[in-house]
């Protein structure tokens, strides 16, 4: 301690004595060795001065009138409270029983009578370094409690700023139960749920490498991508691809993120899922029934774009079907002898669940009752989605209010998709971005967002790759349709899909005449029971029966043209 | 010593060997271990015989040691994991990156 | 009995350097305060007082040994046994002894005052 040299000398010394004699030799000791002497001549004035003059090292005669020594010390030590101020007995006493009260009354050490000077010199410089040292560790120990507030409060205001870019999106839908600590964000955990413009869900979680500042920060651009993109139709292996490659990018060499993304289609009643690195999803279609769907990638921020395999594996479901994801923290939970709760607890639980109760809340009983606390530690994020009929599902409200007319309002544009870019390329993005400049259509982005999707996919899987819908409605159907699909699509040569817009700014709003085309061979427009329905009735498993109705729905007119590979949809939007 | 290594004897392999706990703790060591385990070597191997446990960023140290190694070159074994250490693996899915035997 | 010298030389000539030119104060404060003292280890004997008498003696002893009189201090510290002990009876022929010692000590300083200031 190099501050301990320049603080020895000089000392500010209180002493007390009622032997005046005594207490003028000890003075006069004490100032030879360069300190600063105040003094008392009994217990009372002792207390007084120690108030007053603040000194550093306090000598005090057991045996004084008017308030002893030991009285007087007890007092000292109370006032002085976190500071220490040594506190030297000066006595004759030699009974054990006496020496062992002085202790007891706070006293920091003995200096006997007669006085000695060199054991007075010894005694005041040990004790004042005891003083320095103590001194030295508070500070420290204030320095870090300050840092620590400090680290806190710069953690809240953090975690104010990421809620607003980690929002947690629709994750506080009807279908969903989740568990995720509020700043499980520092312990690198991260849920997020958003609705499809479309209809459905994409669910992402996951589990960064490491803790604190380094794994807050990489979740920030992790939810900037996927609520993004997820508001304008992107799908989940867009979102996984730039996830990763922005991970990649930003993220040192040894740190990655673990994480599951689910794309949930109500209305087909699918799952594409991916996961990557983290634990088993659990898909539990019954008490009885379930299946395991392990991690099949390898983690996010791992691979480059170009060998980064975002394919999802797309599984079938029915309403009431439940999904439960979980990061690692569920599994590494311990308990009292340190035993981790592992898969088996995962499946124990599960298990257990049987009839009436919802798994995720028998997994979080198990995971309470295993490790015997009702608080779990920051990085356990459990999240349970279950399928429900698409009527309950949340939608997209009309987030944006209409402000102005600023934007295009008469404008044409046509866009075409050729051969190998029909497998590779999702335009949806892109098409409602263009739309999107109106400020009346944005309102309606769910809207024109499934009016094209549904064009698109009419057009590419049952125009361009001529797929029987029916397939989609029988399970051995369902995994040869999307066989079928990747096959033919890798096949495509000379076909096209053309998407023209037309937007017209009117005295009640707008209209938007989309015309889809395609180069397959049409179908039977003049026939199809959707189109001559005057009712707008569910047509059961016909050739785009859904699609159509959907568009019907939400159109102003829908007309076939030619073989039927060209319809044009009229959308009108009002102030 | 949490971690051992010695080279193979025509020096083109380094065996690096971890004891105990594959976490955190063993990051300095790990990376001086191959940082400095001779400029002539051209494959490594990671031997977790008598390897605990494995986390996370143990991972991460592997990755470090993938691209000291040469990215996508590079030519690491990991070899004699125990079960508990080989389910992390797997569940990350690191044999897509290690030859792991 | 008290077989002590009645000045420590040794520690008289560590206070002359310690006390400088206030050695003189010293000395005084001493004998005016033993003197108070021996006034009160007689007035706690006569009220039959053994705490206090065991009290001031111990204190007495405590400066006689630290202003170098150590026969002084150890008279004091058999008055101050004999009160601890509540042999009242045994403290009459100390005290006197003390008395006599004071005197004897109080001349033995002014001498040596004498002798310095010269």
């Amino acid at each position: 301690m190099d501050e301990s040299a320049a603080e020895t000398i000089p000392l500010k010394i209180l002493i007390a004595d009622d032997s005046d004699s005594d207490r003028l030799i000890l003075k006069a000791i004490l100032k030879r060795l360069g300190h600063r002497v105040v003094d008392a001549a009994n217990g009372r004035e002792a207390v007084a001065l120690f108030q007053s003059e603040a000194p550093d090292i306090v000598l005090l005669d057991a045996l004084m009138p008017s308030m002893d020594g030991m009285e007087a010390a007890r007092h000292i030590k109370k006032l002085s409270c976190e500071r220490l101020v040594p506190l030297i007995f000066i006595t004759s006493l030699t009974e054990p029983e006496d020496l062992a009260g002085c202790l007891e009354a706070g006293g920091d050490g003995f200096l006997s009578k007669p006085y000695n000077r060199i054991m007075i010199e010894a005694k005041v410089n040990a004790f004042n370094r005891m003083r320095l040292m103590h001194r030295a560790l508070s500070n420290q120990r204030d320095l870090m409690h300050e840092r620590n507030r400090q680290l806190l409060k710069e953690q809240h205001i953090a975690r104010g700023v990421f809620d607003n870019v980690a929002h947690t999106g629709c994750l506080n839908a009807p279908n969903i139960r989740f568990h995720a600590s509020p700043l499980s964000v520092f312990s690198g955990d991260v849920l997020f749920a958003s609705p499809r413009p479309a209809g459905g869900m994409l669910v992402f979680a996951g589990d960064f490498t490491g803790h604190g500042l380094p794994a807050a920060i990489g979740a920030m651009p992790v939810a900037e991508s996927f609520y993004g993109m997820a508001g304008k139709g992107f799908n989940g292996a867009d979102i996984l691809r730039e996830i990763n490659q922005k991970l990649v990018r930003i993220l040192p060499k040894d740190m990655f993120c673990c994480g599951v993304m689910v794309e949930v289609d109500f209305a087909l009643n699918q799952l594409n899922i991916w996961n990557g690195g983290l634990p088993d999803m659990w898909l539990m279609r019954s008490p009885t029934e379930r299946s395991s769907l392990p991690s099949r990638h390898l983690p996010l921020g791992i691979l480059s774009p170009d060998q980064f395999n975002a394919d999802m594996e797309t599984v079938r479901s029915r309403p009431g079907d439940r999904l439960l994801l979980m990061t690692d923290g569920v599994l590494e939970c311990t308990d009292g002898e340190g035993q981790v709760f592992g898969e088996q607890g995962v499946r124990r639980a599960i298990e257990s669940a049987g009839l009436d109760r919802h798994p995720f809340d028998a997994l979080m009983g198990e995971i309470q009752r295993f490790t015997g606390q009702q608080k779990f530690g920051d990085d356990l994020t459990l999240c349970c989605l279950e399928m429900v009929e698409e009527a309950g599902q949340v939608v997209l409200p009309d987030a944006v209010e209409l402000s102005t007319l600023a934007g295009p309002t008469q404008w044409r544009s046509v866009y075409e998709l050729q051969d190998s870019t029909l497998g590779e390329f999702n335009p949806l993005p892109l098409l409602l971005h263009i739309c999107m400049e109106v400020p009346g259509l944005r309102r309606k982005s769910g809207e024109i967002y499934t009016l094209l999707s549904e064009l698109y996919n009419n057009a590419l899987e049952h125009g361009v790759l001529q797929l029987p819908s029916e397939w989609k409605y029988t399970p051995e159907g369902f995994d040869r349709y999307y066989s079928e699909r990747a096959k033919r699509l890798s096949r495509v040569k000379g076909h096209y899909i053309r998407f023209s817009f037309h937007h017209d700014l009117m005295a009640w709003g707008g209209r938007l005449r989309v015309v889809c085309e395609d180069s397959g061979e049409g179908f039977d427009f003049h026939n199809h029971p959707v189109l001559q329905a005057a009712e707008m009735a569910q047509s059961g498993p016909r050739y785009g029966g859904r699609g159509l109705a959907l568009i019907k729905r939400l159109a102003k007119s829908v007309q076939f043209y030619k073989k039927g590979n060209r319809v044009e949809v009229v959308y009108e939007w009002f102030f | 010593m949490p971690i051992e290594t010695h080279r193979s004897r025509d020096g083109r392999s380094l065996t690096i060997k971890i004891e105990g706990r594959f976490d955190f703790s063993t990051h300095q060591a790990f990376r001086d271990a191959y940082e400095h385990g001779g400029r002539d070597v051209s494959g490594y191997v990671v031997d977790l015989s008598d390897a605990t446990y494995l986390d996370s960023s143990a991972l991460g140290m592997l990755l470090l040691l993938r691209d000291h190694a040469g990215g996508d070159s590079a030519d690491i074994v990991i070899e004699k994991c125990n079960n508990d250490v080989r389910k992390i693996l797997t569940i990350s899915n690191f044999e897509q990156l290690f030859t792991i035997r | 009995m008290v077989d002590k010298p009645h000045l420590d030389e040794e520690a008289l000539a560590e206070l002359q350097d310690v006390m400088e030119d206030e050695f003189e104060t010293l000395i005084n404060t001493y004998l005016s305060d033993s003197r108070d003292r021996i006034e009160s280890l007689k007035k706690a004997l006569s009220d039959g007082d053994a705490g206090a008498l065991a009290h001031t003696a111990h204190s007495f002893k405590g400066s006689c040994i630290n202003i170098g009189a150590p026969r002084l201090g150890a008279l004091s510290r058999e008055v101050e046994k004999a009160g601890q002990d509540e042999r009242l009876s045994d403290a009459p022929p100390v005290l006197a002894a003390i008395e006599v010692e004071f005197q004897r000590v109080t001349d033995a300083l002014h001498t040596l005052m004498a002798g310095r200031a010269g």
